[in-house]
């Protein structure tokens, strides 16, 4: 690439991370969320891969990372799931508000999200959607970019495997010979 | 009154993202201090003419906006400051 986009691309990417970061924050009273943020955050991050190339880009995940920020989200979402179902008899039950009145204020005062809306758990959700978001997209470009050493490396392994075909058909061949 | 949500929760998303942050020793990227500064100034600009959320009449700016910025610059220098890169 460019020195104009190496420049570039960088700085432009921490601010497309900080709006994914407000767009996910925003899920819960205008258009956005946590998939919408997490693709944007996602988005910010492809372009470092792009454009600095997956060895030199300044935001690299590993695959350690990857999986654990993926079953975070994934296990949050079950977890903050549960606890409705355990506290009011129902799966994804907003435990930040209680609506109804089926549970105890200190649980509603352990769940509730600090802002003016009154949104219970519905932010929480958005946070752990746009983690699992995240590093799903980021991990699907990372996969690509990793494509041509895959495919040397699956190259590689067939010419041993038809090697060791070909070596073994001598051998039988050579028993048959012999037999 | 500041509401609390999203700047806590704010931080700790941009903190996730900022920790993988890296210099690469093998390349011409390098982060100065000067480069964190600037990113923060243009933080604050893009945060201000952002504004708040509606209902969110705390701050003039978008708060979650400069929370995850300071996440990610805290994030990268706590990881620069490690060591690990």
């Amino acid at each position: 690439m460019s020195s104009i986009l190496k420049l570039f691309a960088f700085p432009f990417a921490v601010i497309i991370v900080c709006l994914g970061i407000m767009t996910i924050f925003g899920g819960h009273i205008t258009p956005g969320g946590g998939f919408q943020g997490g693709a944007m955050i996602a988005g910010g991050v492809i372009l470092c891969i792009i454009v600095y190339g997956l060895e030199e880009s300044p935001i690299n995940f590993s695959h350690d990372f990857i999986s654990a920020i993926e079953n975070i989200g994934a296990l949050g979402y079950i977890g903050l799931g549960l606890v409705g179902l355990i506290t009011s008899g129902f799966f994804l039950y907003n435990v930040g508000t209680d609506f109804y009145g089926l549970i105890p204020q200190y649980i509603v005062n352990i769940f509730h999200y600090q802002d003016p809306t009154n949104a219970g758990i519905v932010p929480y959700f958005n946070i752990l959607v746009g983690l699992k978001v995240l590093v799903g997209l980021s991990a699907v470009v990372i996969a690509f970019s990793q494509f041509d050493k895959t495919k040397d490396h699956i190259k590689n392994d067939d010419e041993n495997v038809h090697k060791n075909m070909n070596n073994q058909d001598n051998d039988n061949d050579s028993l048959e010979i012999g037999d | 009154m500041l509401y609390l949500g999203p700047v806590i929760f704010g931080f700790i998303l941009g903190l996730v993202v900022g920790i993988r942050v890296k210099n690469n020793p093998n390349s011409n990227i390098k982060f100065t201090t000067g480069f964190y500064i600037i990113i923060f100034i243009v933080a604050l600009i893009v945060a201000w003419y952002s504004g708040p959320y509606p209902f969110f009449d705390d701050v003039p700016i978008s708060t979650a906006f400069i929370s995850g910025t300071i996440g990610l610059i805290a994030g990268s220098l706590i990881r620069k400051i490690s060591g690990t890169q």
